[in-house]
Formats: structure tokens, C-alpha cells, sequence
């Protein structure tokens, strides 16, 4: 709607000068028109902003209400925070437990997707050697096949190898899963490096790994924080892996933690929405502070993926 | 001789250590993504052929049973159904929506990346995150949606969002709609971005209106992205599960059940995870095909760049 008032506002404007006795009432509709317009415009984006916001605000401000003002629902900010819902989520709900567990599987997953996605995007965009063609294209394939027709096999294996209802087990899951994607971001990155630093390096005497991880590596920082960020995401946020994996609470990340608390042994609602606000709220932070390498990162994903 | 060919296998040694560069590089990649995903795939195949009950080493052969059970099993098929459904309700509305707000916040002088930032939100959210606040705000007796009817009047249009089986599929519809539009969004806002300033210029000297410039500028060359958008909105949609287990667990009866959710229950819950393992391989190749689509639409995108 915005977008028209350019293109109509001179020709109306002209068509005003040319009457000069209409003038001043035809200017005053115009404007009104365009005060309408940008008002309906300015109101369509708040609202849409506002269904996107509202369920994580509603979640917040119950968080922190007794379990009376929840039921009796005119609360939006309660009378006396309820900061001990969070207290209780956190020792009787388990989260002192899942919590520090997302935080361990998070940062080793990104570490080790990070480790092997940076040196396997590098010597897919850097060097030549012959088979490059074909990992890539099996790279390729491994990620068109999705997490939902394969995990009961890798279940499977994880039983035969004695690492289901593990952290290596559940580690080494997040990591094969977030690599594919983390490889074609990285090597992009690699490739739009300029040859000449290479060249430079390497008459300075450096080897292919010098080149890799004192050249590139600086280099490519963009590309590893959205891969970071967004592996981090991921991990944080797995729930079907985390679901098949662990029987055993103490093992459990806070998604899966989630579910078993909802199901245990039926907590009050208000500790529940506490509960759910602590394992999203770090979320919450991370985007706030990164929300320009995960959009970058999310982009990436998707036109590579 | 054997000063021609000095170099040249001094050459072929060079091609050699790069060669072996290059694949220490690649091992860890190799090894992760070999064992853990490819061995996996070759496994499942193999399970899908076979009864396991989940726990024993035993896994005795029965050949095309399991995928017999599952061509009868129609609640699989209602399941890649109903999936189906969130797919369409999210190409439709979700990709309307995306692309109307993605339009809007391009337009925008000032304040595009708080609009950006909070149309996005919902989407770094898990899945129980999302299933936990729905589940609350659509609680029949106190959630705030059926509250904020009755301080309406609306009090006729109350319902019991998830369990009624009129509208349990709407309502998880409306909630997938509600976590992934913003996905789209971002999409279209890089397209609506990359799209050449002069051909707005041009169209405006020659008096074309708003209309006009959408449908012969905007949307021509959106025309990757939308393809794109699409088929990942229904991929995506296709493989929906933690936010149905959440909220409905499939239910009321199977009304809203998935095919990850069928998979999920079949193995975990009735230990088939023969029976599984084979729904995985059917599922599994129409995500691939899917996929496929893609990549070769994909394709055509990048030449269509270079052109």
C-alpha cells in the first residue's frame, strides 16, 4: 500500500495545482487517503508483529504468576513475580540436570561439526585431488535423505554398538546430522576466498594446513558463526534424536527433559510454563545477540541445501 | 628419457601428496558422516527386510512382509494424508503471508530489522517449546483464546481447539502456519532484496502502477525463490512431528497423525521396528524424490542467475 503513495502522490499533487479552487479541499482528502493507507499499512505489520510475539510474551508473563492468577486469567503482570517458579522448575523439575546437558551437547556438537565441516569445506573448495567430485555428490545425496526415514536405523546402530542411552552416542548423532549442511555453507565461504593469499602463503613456505588454519580459517569467520550459531540452534532444539536416544533422566537435554516433566508426574501449570521459559530463553538471547549470522545462516542453508 | 621424465613424475608425486592432503582433510568428515548416516541408510534398508523387537541381536529375515503390512496400514497413508493437508495450508497461507510481509518490511525506511527480527522469532523455537505454549494458549477452560472470545461475546465460538475432531487438524495447521511462515519470509525478503532497482524505475517512468509492478516485475523474478519456498515448505511439512506429539499425539483417534509420528509409535511403541524401519524407506523415498525436485529446481535457479 505504502509502495503506490510514491507514484500517485505527484500526479495528484499536479492535477490539485492545475484546479486551484478545489485545491485545498482535494489536498486534504489526498492526504487523508495516504494517511489512511499508511496507518492500515503501519497496523498490518503490528499486528502480524504481534501474533508472532504474543504466545512467547504469554508464556514469559504466566512464568512468573501464582497458579490463582493463572486460572483466574486477568494477569498479565502479576502482583509479586513468582521468580520461585522457576526455583522449583529448576530443582524439582529436573532442569538442574537438562539444562547443563543441552549446554555440554550443544557447545561439543558445534564444536566438532565446526572441527570437521571447516577442514572438509576447505579441502573441497582448495584442493584438488581427484574423487572430489564424487564426495561431493555423496555429500549431496546423505542430505536429501531427511532425519524422520532414517533414525530408527540409526537407532539400530547405536544399540549394536552399545552407545544408545550415551552422551558419545547421542553426540556423534548431533554431529553426522549437522555436517552436510555445515560442509556446502563452509566451502562456499572457502571458495570466494581470493587465490593470491594462497599463492602468497604457500611461497612464504607454508603447507596445506598452515594455509588452512592460519590463512582460511581467519578468513572464513563469518561463515563458521552462522554455522555455529545455527548448529547450536539445532542442537539445542533437537527433540526426535534426544526422544529415541535416552531413557535415563540424568542423560537427558532439556527438550526431552520437557516432555518427560509434562508427563511424569503432572506438575502445576505455572511451574510448567517456568519450566518451558528456561530451556527457550537462552534461545531468546543467542538470537537477540546473533540474529544477523542465524538469518545469514538459515539463508545459506536453504539456497545450498 | 629420463630427463623427460623427471618432471612429469614429479608431477604425478605432487598429485599424489594432494591427494592425500585432501582426504585427511575430508577423514573426520568422512568417518562421522559414513558410519552415522550412511551405514545407517544401508542398515535400515536391510531391517526393513527384517523383525526386530528392538532389544534382542536376533533379527530373523521375512522378506516383503513388512512392506505388505505396511501398503495395508491406512493409517499410515492418513498420515502422509493429513501431513499433505499442512503442506497445502502452509504453501497457501504460509507462502501469502511471507511474501505479503516480506513485500511490506522491504518497503519500510525505518524499522525493518525489528519487523525481521520478530517475524522470525517463532521459528528458533523447538518444537516442545512451541507445543507447550499452544497447548496452553488453546486449553479449553482457561487458555487465553477461548478467554478472549468470551470478553468478546464470541462465547459461541469457544471450542475445545484439540480435541474436537472439527478442529484439531485446523488448529495444528494454524499453529505449523504460525512456526514456519517466517522461514519463507526471510526467503522472499533476500529475493524481493536482489531484485534490480532500474526495473522498478523503468516501470514507474512508464506509468506503471502498484499493481502492475507486482505482477510484471516482483513476482517474474521471484519466481526461484517461490519454487524454492515451496517445495522446502512442503518437505518441511512432510516431516512434522515433535509439535503434533506435543500437542495431540495424533489424536482425537488419527486425526491429526503424521508419518514421523506412525514411525515414531510403530518402533518405540509396538516395538515393529521391522514393520518401521520399511514405513521409513516408503516414506523416505517420496521425501527423496521431493528432494530431487528441488535440487533441479535449484539448478535452474543458479543458470538462471548467471543468464
Amino acid at each position: 500500500m505504502a509502495q503506490s503513495e510514491p507514484l500517485v502522490a505527484p500526479s495528484q499533487a499536479r492535477a490539485v495545482d492545475a484546479r486551484a479552487g478545489i485545491r485545498a479541499e482535494s489536498r486534504a482528502s489526498a492526504s487523508a487517503t495516504a494517511l489512511l493507507g499508511r496507518v492500515a499499512f503501519n497496523g498490518l505489520l503490528v499486528l502480524v508483529a504481534f501474533i508472532a510475539l504474543f504466545p512467547i510474551v504469554w508464556l514469559l508473563a504466566g512464568s512468573i504468576q501464582t497458579i490463582q492468577e493463572l486460572y483466574a486469567g486477568v494477569t498479565f503482570w502479576p502482583a509479586v513475580p513468582q521468580f520461585q517458579n522457576y526455583w522449583i522448575a529448576w530443582t524439582r523439575g529436573g532442569f538442574s540436570v537438562y539444562l547443563p546437558n543441552s549446554v555440554f551437547y550443544s557447545t561439543v556438537a558445534v564444536l566438532g561439526i565446526l572441527f570437521a565441516a571447516s577442514m572438509a569445506g576447505y579441502a573441497l573448495a582448495r584442493v584438488e585431488f581427484p574423487g572430489r567430485a564424487a564426495v561431493m555428490f555423496v555429500i549431496l545425496a546423505i542430505m536429501i535423505v531427511p532425519l524422520p526415514a532414517s533414525f530408527i536405523a540409526l537407532y539400530k546402530l547405536l544399540v549394536d554398538m552399545g552407545l544408545a542411552n550415551t552422551r558419545t552416542g547421542y553426540l556423534v548423532a548431533l554431529i553426522a546430522g549437522g555436517l552436510p549442511v555445515s560442509i556446502f555453507i563452509l566451502r562456499g565461504f572457502f571458495l570466494r576466498q581470493p587465490k593470491e593469499l594462497e599463492d602468497a602463503a604457500i611461497l612464504d613456505g607454508c603447507n596445506q594446513f598452515d594455509i588452512y588454519w592460519r590463512v582460511m580459517l581467519p578468513l572464513a569467520k563469518p561463515g563458521l558463526a552462522a554455522v555455529a550459531v545455527i548448529q547450536f540452534l539445532h542442537a539445542w532444539n533437537d527433540y526426535l534424536l534426544a526422544l529415541v536416544m535416552f531413557n535415563s533422566e540424568l542423560l537427558m537435554p532439556v527438550q526431552r527433559g520437557l516432555t518427560k516433566f509434562v508427563s511424569s508426574d503432572t506438575p502445576e501449570q505455572h511451574i510448567l510454563l517456568a519450566a518451558t521459559a528456561m530451556s527457550v530463553l537462552p534461545i531468546i538471547v543467542l538470537y537477540t545477540v546473533a540474529q544477523k549470522s542465524i538469518i545469514q545462516g538459515i539463508m545459506e542453508g536453504a539456497v545450498k541445501g | 628419457m629420463a630427463v623427460a621424465a623427471l618432471p612429469r613424475s614429479g608431477a604425478r608425486s605432487r598429485a599424489a601428496r594432494r591427494a592425500t592432503t585432501g582426504y585427511l582433510f575430508l577423514l573426520p568428515a568422512i568417518v562421522l558422516l559414513g558410519m552415522f548416516t550412511l551405514y545407517p541408510f544401508v542398515q535400515g534398508f536391510i531391517l526393513s527386510f527384517q523383525s526386530w523387537d528392538g532389544i534382542g541381536r536376533d533379527t530373523p529375515w521375512v522378506g516383503l512382509r513388512n512392506y505388505q503390512r505396511v501398503i495395508g496400514d491406512t493409517i499410515f497413508w492418513v498420515s502422509l494424508r493429513n501431513a499433505a493437508i499442512f503442506g497445502l495450508v502452509g504453501f497457501v497461507f504460509g507462502n501469502a503471508l511471507s511474501l505479503g510481509m516480506a513485500i511490506a518490511v522491504n518497503s519500510m525506511k525505518r524499522g525493518a530489522t525489528f519487523f525481521r527480527v520478530a517475524y522470525y522469532l517463532p521459528g528458533v523455537f523447538s518444537v516442545v517449546v512451541v507445543g507447550m505454549m499452544f497447548a496452553w494458549i488453546l486449553q479449553p477452560s482457561v487458555g487465553i483464546l477461548n478467554r478472549g472470545l468470551d470478553a468478546a461475546g464470541l462465547s459461541a465460538l469457544r471450542g475445545n481447539w484439540l480435541n474436537e475432531p472439527g478442529s484439531a487438524l485446523p488448529s495444528v495447521a494454524a499453529v505449523y502456519v504460525w512456526y514456519h511462515w517466517g522461514f519463507g519470509f526471510l526467503l522472499f525478503l533476500a529475493g524481493l532484496q536482489s531484485v534490480p532497482r532500474e526495473l522498478y524505475e523503468a516501470a514507474s517512468i512508464d506509468g506503471a502502477g502498484a499493481w502492475a509492478r507486482f505482477r510484471f516485475i516482483t513476482w517474474p523474478q521471484l519466481t526461484p525463490v517461490t519454487t524454492i519456498v515451496s517445495v522446502l515448505t512442503l518437505l518441511g511439512a512432510l516431516q512434522i512431528f515433535g509439535t503434533v506429539q506435543v500437542l495431540t499425539n495424533g489424536g482425537p483417534g488419527y486425526l491429526t497423525e503424521v508419518p514421523t509420528l506412525r514411525i515414531y509409535k510403530e518402533a518405540f511403541q509396538f516395538q515393529r521396528y521391522g514393520v518401521a524401519a520399511a514405513m521409513s524407506m516408503v516414506f523416505g523415498s517420496i521425501l527423496v524424490a521431493l528432494s530431487l525436485i528441488q535440487i533441479w529446481m535449484g539448478r535452474r535457479l543458479g543458470s538462471s542467475e548467471v543468464d
